[in-house]
């Protein structure tokens, strides 16, 4: 795993963690960043080149300052993949990490070949409410992500190396950048762009995903011209990571068609 | 010293098991089923004949405050209290310790607000600038916790030129942009009334109320003994900018029961503490940090917010465990006093707001509490801090017209 620092033509500087080899692919990571023992990027990473911007915000608050909407967060990405050269790139993306994802095929549909949402926020439906993320300690919110209520596998681990504020330090700012985007619900509009998005298109779901009911899927599926749709049994929203095996099967040759 | 006469207008009616059928008394505890307006009807106007009694017991100021959705706090609008207040009160200073700017669109709204009533009520206006608490303001009115402080701040400094401007402007801001700014009426205090800043414990906030002189009140629910590292960060902010640590630029607030006896005022405001700190203090730690509003230099500081402290606080509080970890500073007079001086020697407070009201109280009780206080303790206290000089208060000039109808026949 490799990280650099890149300039935007904006101005700002943006993380990029760079691991694996072969075709390029993008990672929008979720609400716990990129970490360095993070398994499911590893996995991908045995069969892709993995481009991983770090979100704005998750390193320091002061990225968000200009960066006020989803429009102009989409525009940052945007600006990413210019100064990556990416003309054109599959791109994947986790939770909010899968928000930003659909934002930025919305808003600049040619630049993305392939798309794949998994556990993807940012719609709401009044029958079926998204649970409040916020509303709760978040030092408790993996009851609310992962299935069985508790972090599995290496995500299970904490990082001895920082200290117990530091660690609630890294927790609260990466909710800070969710909640920037998503306060008081998750509801930015993206429901009235998703038409916009054109590639082909994968959404992956969690059938006991605490956080978002499963009658959401069904609205990211069908907003996506051609769009299909996976829910995996068992797993809830932290799926990449609960079930790695079963969402590469299906994941992995839909990023490599062409 | 100054003595302000606060209330948070509980809600006196909240059931035993409050505590346990609810998950709290903020943000969503169903109003239909808890509040009899009746009941509110009533509250409402003992609270108010409360306070009018304060101005006349001899306090200096009465304060009122805002809370969204809080079955401890009935005023989303202090505005209307002291609107009320004003007609009926002619010497105190009426404390505002609402409006929080941030929840104001137009923020102009406030400043409009705090100026009518500056003029109603002849220059008797404190303007209280609180950020709010999450509860208000992010889960009740929806703000965004992670821009809450900055649309404060630029609300804030709206007001202020709306307030100061020779002419009418453009604001141009991240938050609010307005073509024509030109606020009628303006306030009777020129340039306009003193600014409080209510404050929980954020560190930014010491710096920015020094460096903009504005005074910085403690709002505790906890007393004295747990608010003296917090205004101690606070002078030590004073000091570390170069500013004169005038005891006038600090408020403190504290719960106070004065009886003839220690006993007695077991005997008597035992019960009502009780009903505030156990029922009304019940808050749901779901709600009390959301991410964002607590700012990464406050969480490395590890200066824990008052409704987070609130929330981890263990249930079933005794009278023993308030009165000795300070929460209420209760007893005869003399041990009032004995308190309350080491609390001015500590904490350097020479604004002192006193809550005589709590939980669920009864008039008789609060009146007697009150005038105990104004008469057994303030005298032995107000010479305390003399020689500074109080700028962050109404100037008692000019003197205005007091209403026709509370005029003499």
């Amino acid at each position: 795993m490799k990280i650099e620092t890149i300039q935007l033509a904006s101005g700002r500087s943006q993380q990029i963690v760079r691991v694996g080899a072969g075709p390029d692919l993008v990672w929008l990571h979720g609400l716990h960043g990129v970490p360095a023992h993070d398994p499911f990027v590893a996995e991908l990473a045995k069969r892709f080149s993995v481009i991983a911007p770090i979100a704005p915000g998750f390193n320091d608050l002061a990225e968000l300052d200009d960066i006020r909407d989803v429009h102009d967060l989409a525009l940052h990405y945007d600006d990413i993949l210019t100064a990556l050269k990416l003309d054109r790139v599959c791109v994947i993306g986790h939770s909010f990490g899968a928000m930003i994802a659909a934002e930025l095929a919305a808003h600049v549909p040619a630049r993305v070949a392939r798309l794949a949402l998994l556990s993807p926020i940012g719609v709401w439906r009044d029958d079926h409410p998204v649970a409040d993320l916020f509303g709760r300690p978040y030092t408790t919110i993996d009851k609310l992500i992962w299935a069985g209520g508790t972090p599995i596998g290496k995500m299970g681990v904490r990082d001895a190396s920082a200290g117990p504020v530091e660690s609630l330090v890294t927790l609260a700012r990466g909710m800070t950048v969710v909640a920037k985007f998503l306060w008081p619900l998750p509801d930015k509009g993206l429901h009235r762009r998703l038409y916009r998005i054109t590639s082909p298109s994968l959404v992956m779901s969690g059938a006991k995903d605490p956080l978002v009911p499963r009658s959401y899927a069904e609205v990211f599926r069908a907003g996506m011209h051609g769009a299909k749709a996976i829910e995996i049994a068992g797993a809830g929203h932290m799926l990449p990571y609960e079930q790695t095996d079963v969402v590469c099967k299906d994941l992995l040759p839909f990023m490599q068609t062409d | 010293m100054k003595f302000h006469w606060f209330h948070l207008m509980p809600y006196p009616d909240l059931p035993d098991d409050f505590r346990q059928r609810y998950a709290g008394v903020w943000v969503d505890p169903p109003v239909r089923e808890l509040f009899d307006p009746k009941r509110g009807h009533a509250a409402y106007n003992d609270y108010l004949d409360e306070l009018e009694h304060a101005e006349r017991a001899g306090f200096d100021g009465i304060c009122v405050n805002e809370h969204h959705q809080n079955a401890y706090g009935l005023m989303p609008s202090p505005n209307l209290m002291v609107a009320a207040l004003a007609r009926r009160t002619t010497r105190a200073k009426l404390v505002i310790m609402g409006n929080s700017p941030a929840l104001y669109n137009p923020p102009i709204r406030v400043a409009e607000e705090m100026a009518m009533l500056d003029v109603l009520s002849g220059g008797r206006i404190v303007s209280g600038f609180p950020v709010g608490t999450p509860m208000d303001t992010t889960f009740c009115y929806g703000e965004n916790p992670a821009t809450l402080r900055e649309k404060y701040r630029e609300a804030v400094a709206l007001i202020l030129r709306a307030w100061t401007e020779k002419r009418p402007f453009a604001f141009n801001g991240k938050y609010t942009q307005l073509r024509y700014v030109n606020v009628w009426p303006q306030p009777m205090q020129q340039p306009h009334p003193p600014i409080w800043i209510p404050g929980g414990g954020s560190v930014e906030t010491w710096d920015w109320c020094v460096q903009n002189d504005f005074l910085y009140a403690y709002l505790s629910y906890f007393g004295y003994k747990a608010g003296l590292a917090t205004m101690k960060g606070f002078w030590e902010v004073v000091d570390k900018l170069g500013v004169a640590a005038n005891p006038y630029r600090a408020g403190f607030l504290q719960f106070v029961a004065v009886a003839d006896s220690d006993a007695e005022a077991e005997r008597l405001y035992a019960k009502h503490a009780l009903y505030f700190y156990n029922r009304c203090l019940h808050i749901s730690p779901s709600f009390a940090n959301p991410p964002g509003y607590t700012s990464i230099a406050t969480m490395r500081k590890g200066i824990e917010g008052q409704v987070a402290r609130a929330a981890a606080m263990s249930p079933d509080l005794t009278w023993k465990d308030i009165v000795e970890r300070g929460y209420v500073v209760a007893g005869s007079a003399a041990t009032v006093v004995d308190r309350l001086n080491d609390m001015a020697d500590a904490m350097r407070v020479g604004h002192l707001m006193v809550l005589c009201h709590f939980g669920d109280m009864p008039k008789d009780k609060v009146y007697q509490n009150t005038e105990r206080f104004a008469r057994d303790v303030i005298p032995k206290l107000r010479p305390r801090f003399n020689e500074w000089e109080d700028k962050w208060w109404p100037k008692d000039a000019p003197p205005v017209q007091a209403p026709a109808s509370l005029q003499p026949a």
